[in-house]
């Protein structure tokens, strides 16, 4: 059916526009010779300064062992809670209901000052561990949806036949289960890497004075303000997160979770 | 269907996990807004409701006001144009629809900070805004550093948490009723005010309140757009743990904040009368 109101079609396109123009303006700033004057000329400079400086790299680096560390984490507890309890999930006390989707639900500031915390008081040192296990805290409960749903999809007569043939409850797993599963361990460890890789806020209260993400380094040198610096920094997150999620959008399992924000 | 009486191992894997990582930490705000604060800025382990009371004091009493009114003022507009936008991914078929879906939601999957400094950058004084007025010859709009800057970032940031439940409540209507209400003679405007809105309504509630909410407890975007002198709650309660070193009151807000979104929880389940699998 064609959509007949033209008012409305103007107004989601005028919103998408709106929505588009600070991030496409980043990427443009970041090519301008002089980033605040549009008149100045363009100009590969910055972007090629920035590729020879430590100030992308490290912090670069840091994010991405950051993201693959919690994602793995993320998708193993969340993949061990999915096997344990998806033939029971919609049974499940509404206690346990909501202490699975609490971590997706709470605003992140009340997540990373708990978490603070909760760090400060059991003396761990704030850094590189601390920020992967908060990272962890909450994309386990989205890893565990996912992982529902996949598991959801398997012939239970699959396992049962495993085991009248013989195989104990860790083989089901290891032979049958897992080997079926692995798309949607796929798309979840994505996912939670894409959650991690974005993050500010929680890396922002439990990486403690020394550890630099992305991120991070984006937000310190954005209190100074404006530089050339900045502005490749922001086009090479702004690269590497598009790619992200259009690597999520192209995998069914997390697609879904793409759309939900 | 088979009920189990107890709990695979794998499953407490994951809940001991959720029980250290979310239950714990919240739990200590939870007891940290009932201590005290002495002078030296140490924490005083005695029971007390003296955070709450000092919420009630009039310093606190004015930031309240002001966060509520601007978060109540860009949760409306973010209705205003989530709506329309809602309504035509709702409405339209096709590719057009997913198209349009993940145009909406590739911004915000780039870096929260990013949206941030594009902000910045459209509206600094140096920024793309200025320079078309420069070039206009008009006056420059100071935006960035006031409470207009605050609003504008607020309603970028939570647009599309608002647009979901609308477009998933839309979703969920009958299109017959739509034809039904225009066979009936009734107008487009009719149609809408009688047949739609009385049918979405809770979903519209319930999208606000759960954009609202973190809305209150907003701390970067009052801190990098709004200026030194712009109060906000969020940003009163970040600076009681990193600048005022007074954990006990910052811990009392948090709670508040956790009790108000608890309480939206249960008011979305009571409604939907589904599981809680169903509000995100």
């Amino acid at each position: 059916m064609r959509f007949r109101n033209p008012l409305v079609s103007f107004m989601f396109w005028t919103a998408i526009g709106l929505l588009y123009l600070p991030l496409v303006y980043l990427v443009f700033q970041a090519f301008l010779e002089n980033p605040n004057d549009w008149r100045g000329g363009f100009t590969l400079k910055w972007l090629i300064k920035l590729f020879d400086s430590p100030a992308l790299w490290e912090p670069l680096l840091n994010s991405v062992e950051i993201g693959v560390l919690s994602a793995t984490l993320a998708i193993s507890l969340g993949t061990l809670g999915a096997v344990g309890l998806s033939n029971i999930s919609a049974f499940l006390p509404p206690v346990i209901q909501t202490l699975i989707i609490l971590p997706i639900l709470v605003p992140e500031v009340i997540t990373g000052l708990s978490l603070l915390l909760f760090f400060l008081l059991c003396r761990f040192d704030l850094g590189f561990l601390t920020v992967v296990v908060a990272h962890a805290s909450f994309s386990a409960s989205f890893v565990y949806f996912i992982m529902v749903e996949q598991l959801r999809k398997l012939d239970p007569q699959m396992g049962e036949a495993a085991q009248d043939l013989g195989a104990k409850p860790s083989e089901v797993f290891w032979k049958v289960t897992l080997p079926n599963i692995i798309p949607g361990i796929m798309g979840g460890w994505l996912l939670a890497f894409t959650l991690s890789f974005d993050d500010f806020l929680i890396s922002f209260f439990t990486s403690g004075a020394g550890l630099t993400t992305l991120p991070l380094k984006i937000y310190s040198l954005m209190r100074i303000g404006i530089s050339p610096e900045l502005n490749g920094l922001s086009f090479v997150m702004i690269c590497i997160s598009t790619c992200l999620v259009l690597l999520l959008i192209s995998k069914e399992q997390s697609r879904k979770w793409v759309l939900k924000g | 269907m088979k009920t189990t009486q107890y709990l695979p191992s794998s499953a407490w894997a994951f809940l001991i996990w959720l029980i250290t990582m979310t239950l714990l930490p919240f739990t200590i705000i939870l007891g940290m807004s009932f201590l005290e604060r002495t002078e030296l800025g140490t924490i005083l382990f005695s029971f007390s409701l003296r955070n709450y009371q000092q919420l009630l004091d009039w310093v606190y009493l004015k930031v309240l006001v002001k966060t509520v009114w601007l978060a109540l003022m860009a949760t409306l507009s973010c209705l205003a144009i989530g709506f329309p936008v809602a309504y035509y991914l709702a409405r339209v078929q096709g590719t057009m629809k997913s198209l349009g879906l993940i145009l909406l939601f590739i911004p915000f999957w780039t870096n929260f900070i990013l949206r941030i400094y594009g902000i910045v950058s459209l509206f600094g004084s140096n920024g793309i805004l200025n320079q078309l007025l420069m070039f206009l010859g008009l006056p420059k709009a100071s935006i960035l550093y006031t409470r207009w800057g605050v609003y504008f970032g607020l309603v970028y940031n939570y647009l599309p948490f608002l647009v979901v439940p609308i477009y998933s409540s839309l979703e969920k209507l009958d299109p017959f009723l739509r034809e039904a209400a225009f066979d009936l003679g009734a107008t487009r405007f009719q149609t809408f005010r009688k047949v739609i809105l009385p049918n979405i309504k809770e979903g519209l509630f319930i999208g606000s309140i759960f954009v609202f909410i973190p809305m209150l407890g907003e701390y970067v975007i009052p801190d990098l757009l709004g200026g030194a002198k712009e109060a906000f709650l969020g940003k009163v309660m970040v600076e009681q743990f990193f600048i005022l070193q007074d954990w006990p009151l910052g811990s009392a807000i948090a709670t508040m904040l956790s009790v108000l979104l608890l309480a939206a929880l249960w008011l979305q389940n009571r409604w939907t009368s589904k599981g809680l699998a169903h509000a995100i």
